[in-house]
């Protein structure tokens, strides 16, 4: 038995030997998450980077090398540069709507009125359902001939009748402006967790002090949500360039290619073209897009962690 | 006292500013739901007339033939069917791999959160960029092997790839959490004689279930709601998830004559595990400081 040679020690000693250091115990649970993170995440991974250096033929099933030919047919495809301009412009355009939105939204909703606790259950809703619901409710909205914007507004001559909102012009913007429906939310959640750890006493003084409710904003409110805003632009960021199920429930990248954003064009040429080489290489550029912004950020923190170090000791 | 604190401040106008941005932010989220939440109790023939005001007639029928309750359904008993069929399908596979991302990712975030180890700054970049990865590009590879080995239309094979989605953000999410949570008590119970797996599951996790609660629902929601793994994975087969089924039942369907009515009951329909779940995730969150993923690495 594993326990026989250390029965001679009385029970105690024994328990003790047994039990591991904090370091091994907490390497023996990274072991085994790593284990399974590089089992589910890293060799899928390894697989597509080596599809996307071979040309596959669905129809003969064969894999011939091509190098970094993928990479190469990427970079200079306009199709690729078109879709990636408009990426940017669709994560610029909802990065700073739903940012503006999510902090006006966390401001209200931090005050005290009748119906706050309804109110503040009620806005995450729209990021709590599916983006094909999401997707379904803007193009009620949307539609032409049974939209609620052309109810509304064709009566008072502000659009003409059957006025088309996704068109080849602005389908991208209404795209970003379904997006952030959904996602300003998640910043609201942000800001509101953030804006309950600002002591009251800070705000009290102020008002000692006779500062109005701008300067106690500016002076307080605001110093204090800097921490937060950098964390909800990144992960706004993030969501934004990595979408794709609201995108292609709304338009499927439509009318023409007017809103296929990076992704949608990764997943045409991966789905509809089983072109997994190009499809591959393709998301791996979408990918260093998404981690360049994310260890941006990270050094960024670091910098600013450091910086508070220094300044603490 | 009160009112001379207003004066002073020049606050008067401060509750009309909060009850503007209230009814605003009412509006915001709810208008939305109004047009569908209408539209799912009316009559196909009616959504022309009654736009803007509300339809002569009011029904449930929408909701029985989603339901598969209806006999009145004869065209599209096969799409109804698909949305049951894709109800049962998206519960059988998010439940599973909520409960199993939960759990990983608290034995992560615990790791991570509570101990120095070498290699630690490492294996955080590593989960970062984990948490990062475009859903497309892990989709990719999967989609690829999958249908190569006959793994198209599992539904043991999506939930794997929703556990990819999910086990590095929750792991962020939690590591901060535990980090958070006082060792004291953890001390306490070693010092009593438990060993660490023991103080891990009667002391640890149960003073985390908030944080871990949180981190099911979210994993949940995100499984339920996906649409990009499902349709790849499992579109068209018996295996078909919701967001799949709603779609093909949507009125946005090229080709394809729907009744926008009947979309909207479905619709309706499944957003009502994600709402309740909303409900309790927001009793969660008060007082409970989840950061995201991209964001504790600061704190």
């Amino acid at each position: 038995m594993a326990g026989a040679p250390t029965a001679a020690l009385p029970a105690r000693e024994a328990a003790r030997a047994r039990q591991m250091s904090d370091t091994q115990f907490a390497l023996v649970i990274i072991l085994g998450v790593s284990l399974l993170n590089a089992a589910i995440i890293f060799v899928p991974l390894v697989y597509s980077a080596w599809l996307s250096l071979h040309e596959s033929n669905v129809i003969l099933r064969t894999m011939e090398f091509v190098g970094a030919k993928h990479y190469w047919t990427a970079i200079t495809d306009p199709k690729v540069l078109a879709a990636a301009w408009r990426s940017v412009v669709f994560s610029a355009i909802a990065v700073v709507l739903s940012f503006a939105l999510s902090l006006g939204f966390a401001l209200v909703l931090n005050e005290d009125f009748p119906g706050k606790g309804l109110l503040r259950a009620l806005v995450l809703l729209p990021w709590a359902i599916s983006q094909v619901v999401t997707a379904t409710v803007f193009s009620f909205m949307l539609n032409p001939n049974v939209g609620a914007l052309n109810a509304l507004l064709a009566p008072m001559g502000i659009v003409g009748p059957s006025h088309v909102w996704l068109s080849q012009d602005m389908a991208l913007i209404w795209v970003s402006v379904a997006f952030v429906w959904h996602l300003a939310p998640l910043g609201t959640f942000f800001y509101l967790a953030s804006l309950q750890t600002i002591p009251e006493d800070l705000y009290n003084a102020a008002r000692i002090d006779r500062a109005g409710p701008v300067r106690r904003f500016a002076h307080i409110t605001l110093p204090h949500l800097r921490h937060t805003t950098l964390i909800v632009l990144v992960v706004m960021t993030v969501e934004a360039v990595r979408q794709f199920d609201l995108v292609f429930s709304l338009t499927r990248g439509g009318p023409g290619t007017a809103s296929q954003i990076l992704p949608m064009l990764v997943f045409r040429y991966n789905f509809e073209f089983s072109q997994y080489g190009l499809a591959a290489a393709t998301s791996f550029i979408l990918t260093a897009m998404s981690v360049a912004l994310a260890v941006g950020y990270f050094l960024l923190l670091r910098k600013k962690k450091a910086k508070k170090e220094t300044a603490n000791g | 006292m009160a009112e001379a604190h207003r004066k002073i401040a020049g606050e008067g106008w401060r509750p009309w500013a909060v009850g503007a941005g209230a009814l605003f932010l009412a509006f915001w989220t709810l208008f939305p739901f109004y047009w569908t939440l209408k539209a799912s109790f009316m009559a196909e023939i009616d959504v022309l007339d009654s736009l803007v005001g509300m339809p002569p007639s009011l029904t449930l029928d929408n909701y029985l033939r989603v339901l598969g309750l209806s006999v009145s359904d004869s065209i599209f008993g096969g799409q109804t069917r698909a949305v049951m069929e894709g109800f049962v399908n998206s519960a059988i596979v998010a439940l599973p791999s909520a409960a199993f991302a939960a759990l990983i990712a608290s034995f992560a975030g615990y790791a991570f959160g509570r101990f120095e180890f070498p290699g630690k700054n490492a294996l955080l970049f590593t989960l970062l960029v984990s948490r990062v990865l475009p859903p497309i590009t892990m989709l990719i590879p999967y989609f690829v092997f999958f249908s190569a080995v006959g793994m198209v239309g599992s539904l043991f094979g999506l939930g794997i790839t929703y556990l990819t989605a999910v086990v590095p953000l929750l792991s962020w999410m939690l590591m901060g959490y535990f980090a958070s949570l006082p060792i004291e008590v953890e001390r306490a119970a070693r010092i009593d004689g438990c060993s660490r797996l023991q103080v891990l599951f009667y002391v640890t996790f149960p003073m985390a279930a908030p944080g871990i609660a949180a981190a099911f629902i979210i994993a949940f929601l995100v499984s339920w709601n996906d649409l990009l793994f499902g349709i790849v994975l499992t579109g068209g087969t018996n295996a078909q998830t919701l967001s799949p089924a709603l779609l093909g039942l949507s009125p946005l369907m090229p080709g394809f004559r729907t009744e926008l009515v009947l979309f909207a009951a479905a619709s309706i329909l499944s957003t009502v595990p994600p709402l309740l779940l909303a409900l309790v995730f927001q009793r969660f969150i008060t007082g409970l400081n989840i950061s995201d993923p991209v964001t504790t690495g600061g704190d």
